[in-house]
């Protein structure tokens, strides 16, 4: 779930000084959106598809494109380079490594395929997202904190209150979750009522979450609490010599038996 | 009989030419760039400087109607720039819509009045 999986290449060019009528015509013949525009081997902008609607067929390039494109890097994550997007309400991203400009990935290519990985119910990404962000840590051995939280009694509001009720809970509590984290942290819907939470906070501060995530809430005038499972380098001896799919039965184990602790 | 069914065709240019000087350089004092322009002011700068090299600046503006205006750089010696685009901006409004470009003639004169003392 790499930009590169995304990207369409070849990247077709054109020059600041050629026309708008010139880049209409060649889009057409070329069946594409937009244009990287190039002098003297450098990259100045991109032209779309918008630009053109816009602008004066007799305008020259520099005119209508947009200037200094943002770019991300073919390695980077697809959620990552969808943020990035949304965050300046734009349709593409220039792929380039090392100064050289590999593809275009656009917000459409993106949404599609990642929709498949979001859970419908919560608007949460569901276990592969997390699934890939834990292995890219875990190769680049990079330190993360993992947070498996499970829903207590969760079973009894189905059956009490039923399913509907339930699903109102998962939504209710996704929206908590969303609350409680930050740009630091990445968020699934692990299965049924389970969440994995991975955090590049320190200790303290996954501690803190932990802590906050099951605590005791309302919601639907409903009690409710979880168990969370922590797992990091310190509490897990080869941590980093683990799969991540050891690592997310450590962390399930350990809720499960704080769930039992509290049950008794 | 013959003479009278020939058919005459003819196909004629008629060439008329009018020569004038070629102004150097033809924008004279200011541009003022409409926002659809057919002409932006990226092009339009990078003809005063393949005319007229170092002479012109390109003001781009937050403007209903116009994107920039182009203007010779001397202008800006002799007044404030801000007064100096508050008055083009001010007449210019009432002219231009968003798709032309305006050309303009703008020649300051200075008077000056003094008095010394006999």
């Amino acid at each position: 779930m790499k930009v590169k999986d995304f990207m369409a290449s070849p990247v077709y060019t054109v020059s600041s000084e050629r026309s708008v009528q010139y880049v209409s015509d060649l889009m057409n013949e070329l069946k594409v959106g937009s244009l990287v525009v190039m002098d003297y081997g450098m990259t100045v902008g991109i032209i779309t598809s918008r630009d053109i609607r816009s602008s004066h067929p007799n305008r020259i390039v520099a005119d209508a494109m947009t200037p200094i494109p943002i770019s991300t890097s073919p390695d980077q994550f697809a959620w990552d380079a969808l943020e990035t997007m949304e965050q300046h309400r734009i349709e593409r991203l220039l792929v380039v490594q090392e100064e050289q400009v590999l593809g275009i990935v656009t917000r459409e290519a993106l949404h599609i395929k990642l929709s498949q990985i979001l859970d419908p119910l919560t608007g949460l990404y569901r276990a592969p997202y997390i699934q890939q962000i834990g292995e890219h840590f875990l190769n680049h051995r990079q330190y993360f904190e993992l947070l498996f939280i499970d829903l207590n009694n969760f079973g009894k509001i189905n059956k009490e209150y039923g399913h509907p009720m339930g699903d109102d809970i998962l939504i209710e509590y996704s929206n908590r979750l969303r609350a409680l984290t930050n740009e630091r942290d990445y968020v699934c819907r692990y299965a049924g009522d389970e969440f994995v939470v991975i955090t590049r906070s320190m200790e303290n501060d996954a501690m803190r979450l932990a802590d906050s995530l099951s605590q005791l809430t309302v919601l639907h005038n409903i009690n409710m609490s979880a168990s969370v499972g922590l797992a990091n380098s310190r509490l897990v001896p080869d941590f980093f010599a683990l799969s991540f799919r050891d690592l997310i039965s450590k962390a399930s184990l350990l809720s499960t038996s704080l769930k039992q602790s509290s049950a008794s | 009989m013959q003479d009278k069914e020939k058919m005459y065709y003819s196909r004629k240019a008629t060439l008329s030419l009018k020569i004038s000087e070629f102004e150097v350089p033809p924008m004279q004092d200011l541009l003022i760039i409409g926002k659809k322009a057919p002409i932006g002011p990226e092009a339009v700068k990078r003809m005063a400087q393949a005319l007229s090299p170092e002479q012109f600046t390109i003001v781009k503006l937050e403007h209903a109607k116009i994107e920039a205006v182009l203007i010779r750089n001397s202008l800006f010696q002799m007044l404030d720039e801000k007064v100096l685009m508050q008055i083009i901006l001010e007449e210019a409004d009432r002219l231009i819509s968003d798709n032309m470009v305006l050309r303009s003639e703008l020649k300051i004169s200075v008077s000056v009045q003094r008095e010394v003392e006999l």
